[in-house]
């Protein structure tokens, strides 16, 4: 998650030309604070929270920078937020027949983290259908959580989809 | 400029291309100064010869008998007469075989080491032996097009030429109407799995065997094609995941519902990797199409998401892709001669 600090001039259009080269860019804006209280001189500042396609963010991001200098948006201060990203996955299969409890154990041990369960059953064969909502911090990929979780799937033959 | 051409396989797209090549006719010549003429189609049994054109009015008018018609001969065989015969293009629209790609393949090595262009809807032969024919054409320099393999009508191969400035990192599509028919009415109407199939294959949406549909193959064989057309990778179908749609419930697409998502059998190549699964997409995903649509999210480099969307079969529908091809290759002989 990029956060960005900028000033821009209290007139009409303004807004629209700080977002214009952030989705330009493949920018998914996820907030935007616009301090009007803070107004000086004619000039708001904003914050911008938005994040880049993983494989060109620094590209984008050198392109978002040098677009902004080109329409006079001075950036104030540019941050990188610790994000903590989640994952909805849904099991379906033997899910509490397996141990339920040892399948969250086993995600614990690992650091992830499941924050929610919600399950609904099936009529025939006590096929259950799981839903788990999981977090998880940087330092991890998704795609290392969604290894570890296959694995004790596959052990356990419980069909997996993540998002 | 006249083009002979040789077509393989006169079953649904055989039959449509036809149609198509007659109701053209005067659109050819008037724009692009083409003739076409069919001189020889090749069924399982046997085979229409005629060198100086094929009628296609009358074939078209006697399409469910044209063993009657007085230039048919039984027992000829395409192999056989590939290179005996007068041809520019080779159309080859005979039904795919996933393990062997035959009798295809071989109508397709065949034409190109005898010189002859080709043109494919039968995708078996792309995604099993993809360098080999690709290797072929180049040695034999000849045009070698198979939009029709892919999604149909939809432009997904040729729009490599529209993105020279650019560059395709990843993608992720939908491509087989079957499963994504399936999965469509069991998110609408709550219905299983069993209930959805039967009702395709009632409505002609799935085959008496609809398992390579529904357990992901053709999605992979069509996802191999693409890989390697447009990322410029070098797979088989050997080297895809696939996982299919078979255990979806209802109650688990109710669950992904209740987070605003949707189910859908993706098929996505990134980092690498071919995969051909069910993933959860937001709801609001352009990839979030019903029925037996397909779709492609290519991620490009500079332009980011560009998305393509339509019917992904059809008679008429790969028939038009052919013909596009035809045209192409035509237009390419006439500013080589």
């Amino acid at each position: 998650m990029i956060n960005l600090e900028v000033k821009i001039p209290d007139t009409p259009g303004s807004l629209v030309e700080l977002i214009k080269p952030i989705s330009q860019n493949g920018g998914n804006i996820y907030g935007i604070l616009h301090f009007h209280d803070r107004k000086l001189n004619n000039m708001i500042p904003v914050n911008i929270n938005f994040e880049l396609i993983e494989d060109i963010k620094e590209t984008s991001l050198q392109n978002i920078k040098l677009e902004l200098k080109e329409k006079n948006i001075q950036i104030e201060n540019i941050s990188y937020g610790i994000e903590r990203k989640g994952i909805i996955i849904l099991l379906t299969g033997h899910v509490f027949g397996t141990d339920i409890l040892d399948t969250l154990q086993r995600l614990a041990s690992k650091n992830i983290k499941v924050l929610e369960l919600h399950a609904k059953f099936t009529e025939f064969e006590e096929v259950s259908n799981v839903k788990l909502k999981i977090e998880f911090s940087e330092g991890i990929t998704k795609n290392e959580i969604i290894n570890e979780i296959k694995m004790i799937c596959d052990e356990k033959e419980l069909f997996l989809i993540t998002n | 400029m006249n083009i002979k051409i040789c077509l393989i396989g006169m079953g649904v797209v055989g039959t449509s291309f036809l149609q198509l090549l007659k109701e053209k006719e005067e659109f050819f010549k008037r724009k692009f100064d083409l003739k076409f003429i069919v001189n020889s189609i090749f069924e399982i049994d046997g085979a229409l010869i005629k060198e100086d054109g094929i009628g296609l009015k009358e074939l078209l008018n006697n399409k469910k008998n044209i063993k009657d018609l007085p230039y048919w001969k039984n027992g000829l065989k395409a192999i056989d007469l590939i290179s005996k015969l007068p041809i520019d293009v080779c159309i080859e629209t005979t039904p795919t075989n996933h393990k062997t790609g035959e009798p295809g393949l071989t109508h397709i090595t065949e034409a190109l080491k005898n010189h002859i262009d080709v043109i494919s809807s039968n995708k078996g032969p792309f995604y099993l032996e993809y360098e080999k024919i690709k290797n072929l054409a180049k040695e034999n320099n000849c045009s070698l097009k198979f939009e029709a393999t892919v999604a149909s009508s939809v432009p997904t191969l040729s729009i490599r030429e529209n993105l020279i400035g650019n560059e395709i990192l990843s993608l992720k599509a939908i491509l087989n109407g079957t499963s994504n028919y399936i999965l469509s009415r069991m998110t609408a109407e709550g219905v299983n799995f069993s209930f959805a199939l039967n009702e395709a294959q009632e409505f002609g949406y799935a085959e008496t065997d609809p398992t390579l549909d529904i357990e992901g193959y053709d999605a992979a064989g069509k996802l191999v094609i693409i890989a390697n057309d447009l990322l410029g990778w070098s797979k088989s179908i050997n080297d895809v995941k696939i996982e299919g749609i078979s255990k979806i419930t209802p109650q688990s697409i109710e669950l992904a519902k209740s987070e605003g998502y949707v189910i859908k059998h993706l098929a996505m190549a990134e980092m690498n990797e071919l995969i051909v699964k069910p993933v959860l997409i937001d709801k609001s995903s352009p990839l979030n199409i019903n029925g037996t649509l397909n779709v492609i999210e290519l991620q490009t480099k500079y332009a980011g998401p560009i998305i393509l969307i339509g019917r992904g079969a059809g008679g008429f529908e790969a028939a038009s892709a052919i013909i596009n091809d035809l045209v192409n290759i035509g237009i390419k002989r006439q500013a080589l001669s």
